[in-house]
C-alpha cells in the first residue's frame, strides 16, 4: 500500500499529472466534430461567456487540433485562464511546446498561470527556463517557478531549488521548501530515497520555518524506516 | 500555545511572564498582569490557550464559531474574509463574547496568513470552492486547519490537502460532525464489528433540496461592489471568472459547477465517510459507480473493493432526519440520522449491543463526541483527528466519483490506489481544474 501511495505522490501533491495518464486518447467523431465547432467559437467574435463555456468543453474533448487556437489565448487577459483550463488536460505534446513557447511572451498573472501549467504537466523540458524565473523579481512568479519544478520533481529540478533555498532569506523560504517537499515525494516515488532524504535534511536545518522542519523531519524519519527495512 | 522551534521564543516570553509575576516581582508591571494571563480564576494560562483565527465565516461558520468559542483553552483573534458585512459580523459577536474589541479584520488572506504568526489554528467555512485553497495556504503559514465540508471541489485538490498536511506536520479535521456523535457511531460501530453479521449494503443521505447536474450560466452582471465591500477576485479564488452577481456571495453560489460540489457533496461528504468509516472503507473509495438516469444520483449504487454496495438515497424511507445512514446486514440493521437520541434498530438486543460498543469506542479512543474538542485536543497532543486528511480525501473521492459519473451519464470504474478511473481518459479528464493565477496551490 505505501508503496502505492507514494507512487501517487505526484499525481497527487501536484494536482495535476492528468495529462500523462491520458496520452494516446482517440477522440470519438462526435467529439472531433464538436471539436471543431468549438474552435470556431474560440477564433470568432463571440462574447467571453461562449468563448469561455468553449473552453471549458474542450478541456473535455480537446485534442491537438486544439492546441494552436487555444494558445493563441493565452495572452490575453480576460481568457487566459480559460485557456490553460482547456489545454492543461488535453493528451498532446503540443500543449506542452505551447506552454513552453508563452513563457517568453506572457508577463504577470497570465505568467504565473503558465509556469503552473507546466508543472501540472510535469514538463522535463521546462525545467531550465522555469528555474531562471526563481529569480524573477516578481514574488508570485518565483513561488509559481518553485512549485513547478517541485512538480516537475526531476533531479535537476531539485538541483535548482536547492540552490534557490540556500540564497533565499528565512522569510521567503516557504514557497522553496514546498517544491522541494514536491521534489522529495517525487523521486521517493521513482526510488531515489537517499535523494529525498538529502532534501530533507537540508530542509531541517537552521535557519527554518517551524511548519517546514517539522514536517521535514517526520519525511526524512520514515524514509529511514523504509530503507532500514530494506523497503 | 506552546510550539517548538521560532514559537519557542513566544513559550519563553510567556513563561518568562508567568515566573516573573509568581516570584514577587510586582514591580515589573502589577497593573498589566491579569489573573486570567497566568490561568487564574479558571482561566487557561495564555501559554496553553489556542490562538484561533477565521478565514469565511458565513451562518455555517457561526455556527461553527459558537461552537467553538466556549473552549476555555482556544482565544479567537481575527477574521479574515472578503466580504465586509461578514467581517464585521464575526468581530461584533467575538468582541461581544470576549467583552473587548480584540478581533481583528483582514479582507486578504495572504495577508491575513502572512501578519499573524500568533495565530496557530484557523477555522475555515468559506463556499465549496475555497476550503482546499484556504486549507493549503493555511497549513503552508503553519496553522492547524478545521475545515467545513464538502472540503475539496475535486480528487486532485483532495489529495493535495493529504500532501501539504504531511509537508508542514500539520492537524487537519474537515467537518463530519456527526463521526463524533453517539448515536452515529454507536451505529459505525454495530456495522463495523460484525454484529449486524455480513453488512451488504449501506444507504447514504443525499441532500434532497438540489441537483446533481450543474449549471454553467452565469447570472446577469451588476456593478462590482467597492474592494473592500467585495473583493470579487478573492471570493472567486481559483474558479472561472465570472461577472459580479449579489446572488453569488448570499449563498447562490450553489448549484453552479465552477462552486458546488452538487446535491451529492452536500451531504455526501458527510454521510459517504459515515457510511464508509462502517464498512471499514475510510482508506479507500468506491471502485464502480452505477449510473442512474435522474437528476439527482438517487438510487445509484457505489460498489467497495470489499463487496459492499453503498446506495445513495435522495428521500428518508429509512430514516427520519437530515445526513442519515442505514447499515443492512445479514443478521440485522440500524439506522440513525439527525435527532436521533439512539439509533433505530432491528432488534432490541442491537440496541444494547450499540450502547456497549460506544462505551468500548470511548474507552478505547480516549476522546470525547465532541467534534470541534477532538480538533482543539489533537492541537494540543499532535495526534491525528478522527476525520483528518486521509478520511476526508477519500470520502470526498467517492463524492467526486458518484458526480462524475452522473455528469457523464454512465457508468464508471474507480481505482483508488492509482486514484484514477480505469481505461476511462475521458472521466480522467474531469479530477481536476485548472485554477486561476495567481490562485494556483
Amino acid at each position: 500500500m505505501r508503496t502505492s501511495v507514494l507512487g501517487l505522490v505526484c499525481l497527487a501533491g501536484l494536482l495535476y499529472a492528468v495529462p500523462s495518464l491520458t496520452r494516446g486518447q482517440e477522440s470519438k467523431p462526435s467529439d472531433q466534430n464538436q471539436e471543431a465547432k468549438l474552435i470556431a467559437v474560440l477564433q470568432s467574435d463571440a462574447p467571453r461567456k461562449a468563448k469561455a463555456d468553449a473552453c471549458r468543453l474542450l478541456a473535455q474533448v480537446g485534442t491537438k487540433k486544439s492546441v494552436a487556437p487555444l494558445a493563441a489565448l493565452l495572452a490575453d487577459e480576460k481568457l487566459a485562464h480559460m485557456a490553460r483550463y482547456a489545454l492543461e488536460p488535453i493528451p498532446d505534446p503540443a500543449v506542452d511546446d505551447a506552454l513552453r513557447d508563452a513563457l517568453g511572451k506572457v508577463k504577470g498573472r497570465s505568467l504565473v498561470g503558465v509556469i503552473g501549467s507546466l508543472g501540472v504537466r510535469r514538463d522535463t523540458k521546462a525545467v531550465g527556463p522555469i528555474a531562471a524565473l526563481l529569480k524573477d523579481s516578481d514574488p508570485e512568479v518565483v513561488q509559481a517557478a518553485a512549485r513547478a519544478l517541485g512538480s516537475i520533481g526531476s533531479p535537476p529540478a531539485a538541483e535548482a531549488l536547492e540552490r534557490a533555498w540556500d540564497a533565499t532569506p528565512l522569510a521567503k523560504k516557504i514557497p522553496i521548501a514546498e517544491g522541494l517537499f514536491r521534489c522529495a515525494d517525487c523521486l521517493t516515488s521513482h526510488g531515489q530515497r537517499d535523494r529525498a532524504v538529502a532534501i530533507c535534511d537540508r530542509l531541517i536545518k537552521e535557519p527554518t520555518p517551524f511548519q517546514v522542519r517539522e514536517g521535514a523531519t517526520r519525511k526524512a524519519r520514515l524514509l529511514r524506516q523504509e530503507q532500514a527495512k530494506g523497503l | 500555545m506552546s510550539r517548538t522551534g521560532p514559537r519557542t521564543k513566544k513559550l519563553n516570553r510567556r513563561e518568562y511572564l508567568k515566573t516573573t509575576a509568581a516570584a514577587g516581582v510586582a514591580w515589573l508591571a502589577p497593573t498589566i498582569i491579569p489573573a486570567s494571563a497566568l490561568g487564574r480564576g479558571g482561566t487557561v494560562a495564555p501559554s496553553e490557550r489556542i490562538v484561533l483565527g477565521g478565514i469565511g465565516i458565513g451562518s455555517r461558520g457561526t455556527f461553527d464559531l459558537n461552537w467553538m468559542l466556549p473552549e476555555k483553552d482556544v482565544q479567537f483573534v481575527a477574521i479574515c474574509d472578503a466580504r465586509k458585512v461578514r467581517r464585521e459580523a464575526v468581530k461584533a459577536l467575538v468582541d461581544k463574547r470576549y467583552g473587548n474589541t480584540d478581533c481583528k479584520m483582514y479582507p486578504e488572506i495572504r495577508e491575513f496568513l502572512t501578519e499573524r504568526p500568533d495565530i496557530d489554528a484557523v477555522l475555515i467555512a468559506t463556499g465549496d470552492r475555497w476550503h482546499a485553497e484556504a486549507t493549503i495556504l493555511a497549513m503552508r503559514a503553519g496553522k492547524d486547519v478545521y475545515s467545513e465540508k464538502p472540503s475539496c471541489m475535486t480528487i486532485a485538490e483532495g489529495r493535495a490537502v493529504v500532501e501539504t498536511a504531511r509537508h508542514y506536520g500539520r492537524i487537519y479535521q474537515t467537518g463530519t460532525q456527526r463521526l463524533s456523535e453517539g448515536p452515529f457511531v454507536s451505529a459505525i460501530e454495530l456495522a463495523r464489528t460484525g454484529r449486524l453479521g455480513q453488512v451488504q449494503t449501506v444507504r447514504a443521505h443525499i441532500a434532497p433540496w438540489d441537483a446533481a447536474e450543474m449549471s454553467h450560466d452565469w447570472l446577469p452582471e451588476e456593478p462590482e461592489p467597492l474592494k473592500d465591500v467585495v473583493d470579487w477576485d478573492a471570493w472567486l479564488g481559483p474558479c472561472p471568472w465570472r461577472p459580479y452577481n449579489s446572488t453569488y456571495v448570499r449563498g447562490g453560489w450553489r448549484g453552479h459547477y465552477d462552486f458546488h460540489t452538487s446535491c451529492i457533496g452536500e451531504w455526501g461528504a458527510h454521510t459517504f465517510i459515515q457510511s464508509q468509516a462502517g464498512i471499514d472503507a475510510l482508506n479507500t473509495s468506491g471502485v464502480e459507480y452505477h449510473y442512474v438516469k435522474n437528476a439527482t444520483g438517487d438510487g445509484m449504487v457505489v460498489k467497495f473493493g470489499n463487496g459492499v454496495q453503498m446506495v445513495l438515497s435522495r428521500g428518508d424511507q429509512y430514516w427520519h432526519g437530515s445526513c442519515g445512514m442505514r447499515f443492512e446486514g445479514s443478521e440485522g440493521w440500524v439506522s440513525v440520522a439527525d435527532g436521533y437520541p439512539k439509533p433505530e434498530v432491528s432488534s432490541t438486543e442491537l440496541l444494547e449491543d450499540g450502547e456497549k460498543l460506544l462505551a468500548d469506542y470511548l474507552e478505547r479512543t480516549e476522546r470525547p463526541m465532541n467534534h470541534v474538542r477532538n480538533f482543539f485536543d489533537c492541537v494540543k497532543s499532535r495526534e491525528v483527528a478522527v476525520a483528518n486528511p486521509d478520511v476526508m480525501h477519500h470520502g470526498m473521492s467517492t463524492v467526486h466519483c458518484a458526480n462524475i459519473c452522473m455528469w457523464l451519464k454512465r457508468d464508471l470504474k474507480y481505482d483508488p490506489v492509482k486514484e484514477e478511473f480505469v481505461n476511462d481518459p475521458e472521466a480522467n479528464r474531469l479530477r481536476t481544474r485548472a485554477q486561476r493565477e495567481p490562485w494556483i496551490i
